[in-house]
């Protein structure tokens, strides 16, 4: 407005008013760019709550809840009520919009999980696994072959599979078991089914998986090198001396035995009148046992010493004599075990001097 | 506003999850939260009660508990039940003899209804050693395809002693539980 009032006859005055004008300007300019820019904002904030509705207020979150919730609960209905006419092709693709608008409902209720309260969380799930159960019980109602069908065929075919994949996978390693004529369906590498034997397995390198021995009578196993796991399950009367074990040994249900065994860790299931001569890195754990006794690792044969440090079992932890009993949660001495009086050990033991298989005590 | 947004932002980051580690004795539960942490598994003694770890993973705080799996302590593991986001059930795959147990006890465990929400994540452990049962076998034996549909479950071949698979496993375990409780960034 300042240019259509002009002073001709002041030079001065008219420098000042077009600064001014050029302030006045720039401002205009400024508001309208902060205008703009707030606009876009706006639109832009419309736009990204179109994408996922982020309701930020429990009560606009709990309407549109209830309203999806209703609209899933008629569909359902109408699934119920058109069956009969309906083909069953067009039910199943109804019955899965249906599935697939629940799993929507839930997600929102995830993404809005943060703001509102956790009474309406949880009653709001309760409410997505009630219309899931529903859904559910139509499906069965209304497609009862379609499932039927899918158990019966899943269950027979997977059994029929498991017993032909274990005979296939063991019979390969039915090998290391001679003078076994039938192989049970999951046996596994190792000595199984013998009576007053001496048994005797020296394992190379250490890729040795592992090995089992279950079911002996009477029988002297000697096992030197050192390998992954062993099992033993089921013995009696037997004097058992094992080279170190680099995972774990698991023991269930033997009796009147003697072992000498080297391990990361031990457990002991089901022992009954039996002594273990041991070293274990972690401590021995024993459960349902009676009269079992334990004392340190004797056993020696030759190139034992560098197994042992290759399992890094090369020093004596100490660890025989701490057992815990899992039947016995208390902090006095379990009557399940004790320590083996000195008196009361066996010599060292070296079993690569013992040539005689066939002789047995 | 500001202090609002800010609140809202904390609560948003706390992505806790609670997984429940179960499985028979001797499968390596222990051996394998240890070797998830980076910690020493040379000398690990079998787990009497439970061992719980906090470990940050990606951008969730995990809430592991290791739970022994002793015959005598297997009925104290409902104990443990309430809140579960993810189930880890180990099986020792060179362990042929007792995989009856193994699928009997697991049986049980998705009978539990408290437990139905939870993801599962079934690790096959012990891989490297020789003779073990591979994934697809003990997916077999465990009749795992007859499983309910609703659950979200997956098998994977692992070592603890060698640390293969665990990331995997683990990975699509935080995946799956994050999907279902929080928003999927």
């Amino acid at each position: 407005m300042e240019e259509d009032h002009s002073n001709p006859s002041e030079v001065s005055d008219k420098t000042l008013d077009s600064i001014a004008q050029k302030k006045h300007a720039a401002m205009i300019e400024r508001l309208s760019n902060l205008h703009q820019s707030r606009l876009q904002q706006a639109i832009s904030r419309k736009s990204d709550s179109n994408d996922s509705p982020s309701f930020e207020s429990t009560k606009s979150f709990l309407d549109r809840f209830s309203e999806t919730k209703k609209s899933i609960e008629m569909e359902i209905d109408r699934c119920r009520r058109v069956s009969e006419s309906e083909s069953k092709s067009s039910l199943k693709s109804d019955l899965d919009k249906v599935s697939v608008s629940i799993s929507d409902l839930e997600r929102q209720v995830a993404e809005n999980s943060y703001f509102l309260p956790s009474y309406e969380v949880r009653s709001s799930l309760k409410t997505i696994s009630d219309l899931k159960e529903t859904l559910e019980s139509v499906n069965y109602e209304l497609l009862p072959k379609k499932k039927f069908s899918f158990k019966n065929k899943t269950t027979k075919k997977d059994q029929s599979n498991v017993v032909k994949n274990e005979t296939e996978i063991r019979a390969s390693d039915s090998v290391l078991v001679e003078n076994c004529s039938s192989i049970k369906v999951r046996d596994s590498p190792g000595f199984h089914n013998e009576e007053g034997a001496v048994l005797v397995k020296h394992f190379g390198g250490s890729k040795e998986g592992d090995f089992t021995l279950s079911d002996l009578n009477s029988c002297e196993v000697r096992l030197t090198g050192s390998f992954r796991a062993l099992f033993i399950h089921r013995l009696w009367d037997c004097r058992v001396y094992v080279g170190p074990v680099l995972g774990s040994i698991l023991i269930e249900e033997v009796e009147g035995c003697l072992f000498m065994l080297a391990s990361h860790q031990i457990r002991i299931h089901h022992a009954k009148e039996t002594d273990f001569y041991l070293r274990v890195r972690s401590r021995p754990i024993i459960e349902d046992c009676n009269n079992v006794r334990f004392a340190p690792y004797l056993l020696s044969y030759e190139g034992i010493e560098k197994d042992l440090g290759d399992c890094s079992l090369d020093e004596e932890t100490g660890n025989w004599a701490n057992v815990d009993d899992f039947r016995w949660l208390r902090a006095v001495q379990s009557p399940n075990w004790c320590i083996l009086p000195e008196e009361e050990c066996v010599n060292a033991v070296n079993i690569s001097n013992l040539k005689t298989p066939g002789e047995v005590s | 506003m500001g202090l609002l947004s800010i609140i809202r932002k904390i609560k948003r980051k706390e992505k806790e999850m609670r997984i429940l580690m179960v499985g028979l004795d001797n499968s390596g539960k222990t051996t394998i939260v240890l070797r998830i942490n980076g910690e020493d598994t040379s000398v690990i003694s079998p787990t009497l009660g439970f061992n719980i770890k906090t470990i940050n993973y990606d951008k969730y705080t995990l809430n592991i508990w290791d739970i022994g799996g002793q015959k005598t302590i297997r009925s104290y593991w409902r104990n443990y039940f309430e809140q579960t986001d993810g189930l880890v059930w180990v099986v020792d795959s060179s362990d042929v003899r007792r995989l009856d147990d193994c699928k009997m006890e697991l049986d049980n465990l998705l009978k539990e209804e408290r437990l139905s929400g939870a993801t599962l994540l079934i690790l096959a452990n012990k891989q490297d050693i020789q003779g073990a049962l591979t994934p697809t076998e003990i997916a077999k034996v465990l009749n795992l395809d007859a499983m309910d549909k609703t659950r979200h479950w997956k098998i994977v071949g692992c070592s603890a002693y060698t640390g293969e698979g665990l990331l995997e496993g683990f990975d699509w375990l935080v995946q799956d539980i994050a999907s279902r409780i929080y928003v999927l960034d």
